[in-house]
């Protein structure tokens, strides 16, 4: 497969994990998470157990829940062809886990991956875990120095869950220098292109589909699950009777769209294997139709499908989630490094590792 | 290390990659505030249970092979968790508590979690703690901190003890430690020698003379040791007509008045013993009974009515014992299996009778596969009545389930070598002297020519010894027809 390398024809063939690996933001977001780290020295730090637990139960984006007008749905069957071209991919994501409560604030953990497929050859780089320590009093600072770094629009909204804020600001970075530093790629994101949520201004969002277009890219976002129903019946299971693979769009006329929700992706419910599954897919809605389906075929052509999802995003998925092995060791090198004074917890079965352990355990 | 948890007397502590610990060696758990430590022994480790560990392993199973990567980790949080993923649980059986420098055996209170420091005690510490090894050192090897362990004589005095590992794992070089070492301290051995694996104690390595030369007896029934029915009372050979060669009841009160009536006509010969029972007027399936015993006695060659070749035992006991110890070694490599149980019962009818009359003070017996000659109905005998005579007895043998329970439950000391059979580590955890858990864990994985000690010898704390080399001619290795030199044949 040498098709990849023919985009790549001035730098070598990974030259962008190179660049993503060698640019300053990456440097600032350690550092900003070093800084924050600066104010727990001796604090008391307690683990909550059963905050933790509810960590490892994955939740559904939320802004995947779109609701649909009954009767209004206008679809469109497409099957697809497999083009192996060599057409790079990248797959995008990040996770992030409460480590712990201190006397002053929250300790949050946060890892990203970003996997690529060229070549044949899969290779990831992976960022952190950087733990940062969110207080009243570093928070707008945090997060405005990360919106200023990343020229995003973004906003603190103190109703918000500052993990998933953090998680979400951390994405955006990998996803703003992904977009501009590939060319001629397809780029896997985990969710839907939906913009104009809090924490997620539209604003933003254009920005960086602009810009991946502008390098010749082509973004899709793939979610795991979907809420959306077509006269009461979930949409995945509706379309069991066609031959994979294939592509449903879903036009945007037939969503309720809340003022705010602005959706910047053409949305398709995709089956792209044989005995896989059918997700949500989300194709930069400025990208012209045609060519947003070829470059379905591409994907299919080029990448591995395990359960019909692309094996990068899986990936990406993987390398960036957090285990409970992973929770204790950032426990340790906070209290080895910082010196936190661990609470013994009240449940004594959980003593051992936190309350991880005991919670898969018991 | 920290300590996790305590059940009954189960510690178990965690251990972190960067702690180099061992199955069998002891811990120290220190607590401060109750001015008291806790000794425990390492009997088994395992991975702790770290949560999320088989997740990771399982997500990430063939996910290396094909992606190449890199990790941004500035913080070095991966060090931390890898070391969270080596982390071990020992698993630890509580064997005494020190307060104020003095080791008691208690186990009942709790040392802190949070306050107490764990640390490896080393063997040297443990040894003086415990006082093991005494004044009368046999030297048995080195434990896995190097140091030379020695056990006290005297915990083999008045001792039963038991030597048994799977073949091959140097038992009869152990024995051969013990009861030259028992020589040392001027002790009467007799080795019931069923391979003439001992036949050459008195030559080094080298073949030359050593300095047990003259202290060790090699007696081979029917060729260099025989007797006479003089030299042999009515107690000895009634013994081994019925024990041995199973004379039923009314044919041995037959024999009895035919011995007497010999005895007292001063014609105690096999000939005139012979002679007797084919004149003597009674029941005709007595005569044959008695006529078929001893038919057995002169086919066995170890009866003589040749004063010349005969061999005094009891003198030679006597000898032993006056020249300062020694070793006698019975050869029953050459005796059949029928002569063997004679040979046997003579040797211990001779002994009983030896000591019982006070004419020796003890003798320590060395018997290799004691199920091949010895009577089920002996066993007890042995254990129990002759110990109270001065027999103390060692049982050496690679088959443990030939050894009955109750002597593992009376065993004072148990030296085990390497075992993997479930069946076999059954039977040896029913040893009285350790708990069945630290045996089965701990013998299952002992190298070759590792041995657990336990009981009396090391005061019942348990211990894993290399077993040293001895300057020894050995005969007791096996032939082979592949003569090139096998890794681990030699000490």
């Amino acid at each position: 497969m040498l098709i990849g390398q023919l985009h790549y024809e001035t730098t070598p063939k990974y030259s962008f994990l190179q660049s993503l690996r060698n640019v300053e933001i990456s440097k600032r977001i350690v550092e900003l998470s070093l800084n924050s780290m600066h104010t727990i020295k001796g604090r008391i730090f307690k683990v909550s157990n059963e905050e933790l637990a509810n960590f490892f139960i994955e939740h559904m984006d939320s802004e995947d829940q779109l609701p649909t007008k009954d009767g209004m749905l206008s679809a469109l069957i497409m099957p697809l062809r497999a083009i192996r071209d060599g057409t790079p991919i990248i797959g995008i994501d990040v996770s992030s886990i409460k480590i712990g409560v201190t006397d002053a604030g929250v300790i949050y953990a946060v890892r990203g991956t970003i996997v690529l497929k060229i070549n044949n050859h899969y290779r990831y780089i992976r960022y952190g875990p950087l733990p940062f320590h969110i207080t009243k009093e570093n928070i707008h600072e945090i997060f405005g120095e990360l919106s200023r770094d990343l020229s995003l629009r973004f906003n603190f909204f103190s109703y918000i869950d500052p993990q998933i804020q953090l998680c979400n600001i951390i994405e955006k970075w990998l996803r703003a220098y992904v977009s501009h530093l590939v060319k001629r790629s397809i780029i896997l994101w985990d969710g839907s292109l939906t913009a104009g949520t809090p924490g997620n201004p539209t604003a933003d969002l254009s920005r960086m589909l602009r810009i991946a277009r502008e390098n010749s890219n082509v973004v899709m976002g793939i979610s795991k699950d979907t809420s959306l129903k077509f006269i009461r019946w979930g949409m995945t299971d509706l379309l069991n009777g066609y031959k994979p693979p294939y592509l449903f769009e879903i036009r945007s006329a037939s969503f309720s769209h809340t003022s705010s929700l602005r959706l910047l992706g053409r949305i398709y419910v995709a089956k792209l294997a044989k005995g896989g599954c059918a997700f949500r897919l989300d194709i930069d809605k400025a990208i012209p139709r045609d060519e947003g389906i070829v470059a379905v075929e591409k994907l299919i052509g080029n990448e591995t499908l395990y359960q019909g999802y692309p094996e990068t995003l899986r990936l990406a998925h993987i390398y960036s989630t957090f285990t409970a092995s992973d929770v204790i060791g950032i426990q340790r090198l906070l209290i080895k490094k910082y010196g936190l004074k661990l609470i013994a917890h009240n449940n004594m079965h959980r003593t051992l590792f936190g309350p991880y352990g005991a919670r898969l355990e018991d | 290390m920290r300590l996790f948890k305590k059940t009954g007397n189960t510690m178990h502590i965690l251990c972190f990659p960067d702690e180099e610990v061992e199955k069998g060696e002891y811990l120290i758990i220190k607590d401060e505030r109750a001015r008291k430590s806790m000794i425990v022994q390492v009997i088994d480790i395992e991975f702790a249970n770290v949560p999320g560990v088989m997740e990771e392993i399982l997500r990430s199973s063939g996910i290396e092979e094909f992606v190449e990567g890199e990790d941004n980790d500035p913080l070095d949080v991966a060090s931390h968790i890898l070391y969270i993923q080596d982390a071990r649980l020992l698993i630890c059986k509580v064997h005494g508590t020190i307060v104020n420098g003095e080791l008691i055996p208690e186990s009942s209170w709790l040392p802190s979690r949070t306050h107490s420091t764990i640390r490896k005690i080393p063997t040297e510490s443990l040894v003086k703690l415990a006082n093991i090894g005494g004044s009368l050192p046999i030297m048995i090897g080195k434990t896995r901190d190097s140091f030379p362990l020695a056990i006290d004589a005297r915990q083999l005095d008045g001792r039963l003890s038991i030597i048994t590992g799977k073949k091959g794992t140097g038992k009869s070089h152990l024995s051969k430690i013990l009861a030259l070492g028992l020589v040392d301290y001027g002790a009467t051995v007799v080795i019931l020698d069923l391979n003439g694996e001992y036949t050459n104690l008195g030559y080094s390595l080298d073949g030359s003379k050593n300095k047990y030369y003259d202290k060790i007896h090699v007696l081979s029934p029917g060729k260099t040791f025989k007797v006479t029915l003089y030299q042999t009372n009515l107690y000895v050979i009634m013994r081994t007509l019925v024990y041995a060669l199973g004379l039923p009841g009314t044919s041995a009160r037959e024999f009895r008045r035919i011995w007497k009536f010999l005895e007292k006509t001063g014609r105690l010969t096999l000939h005139d013993l012979g002679e007797a029972i084919q004149n003597w007027k009674c029941n005709q399936h007595v005569k044959d009974a008695l006529y078929s015993r001893y038919s057995a006695l002169v086919n066995s060659g170890f009866f003589t009515d040749n004063m010349a070749e005969a061999t005094d035992f009891e003198k030679l006991l006597r000898k032993t014992e006056r020249n300062g110890g020694g070793i006698i070694v019975i050869d029953l490599s050459d005796t059949s299996p029928s002569d063997r149980q004679i040979v046997v019962e003579y040797v211990l009818a001779k002994i009983q009778e030896t000591l019982s009359q006070w004419k020796i003070r003890a003798v320590f017996l060395f018997a290799e596969e004691a199920h091949l000659y010895l009577k089920e109905t002996y066993w007890d005998d042995i254990v129990t009545r002759m110990r109270h005579f001065g027999l103390f007895t060692t049982f050496i043998t690679n088959q443990p389930n030939t050894i009955h329970e109750n002597i593992y439950r009376q065993a004072d000391n148990i030296f085990l070598l390497n075992f993997v059979n479930e069946h076999d580590l059954q039977i040896i955890s029913r040893a009285a002297r350790a708990d069945a858990e630290t045996v089965t864990s701990i013998v299952r994985d002992l190298p070759p020519h590792h041995c657990l000690l336990l009981g009396k010898v090391v005061k019942d704390f348990p211990m894993i010894v290399k077993i040293r080399s001895l300057d020894v001619k050995t005969m007791g290795q096996t032939r082979f027809f592949f003569t090139e030199k096998r890794e681990g044949s030699n000490f």
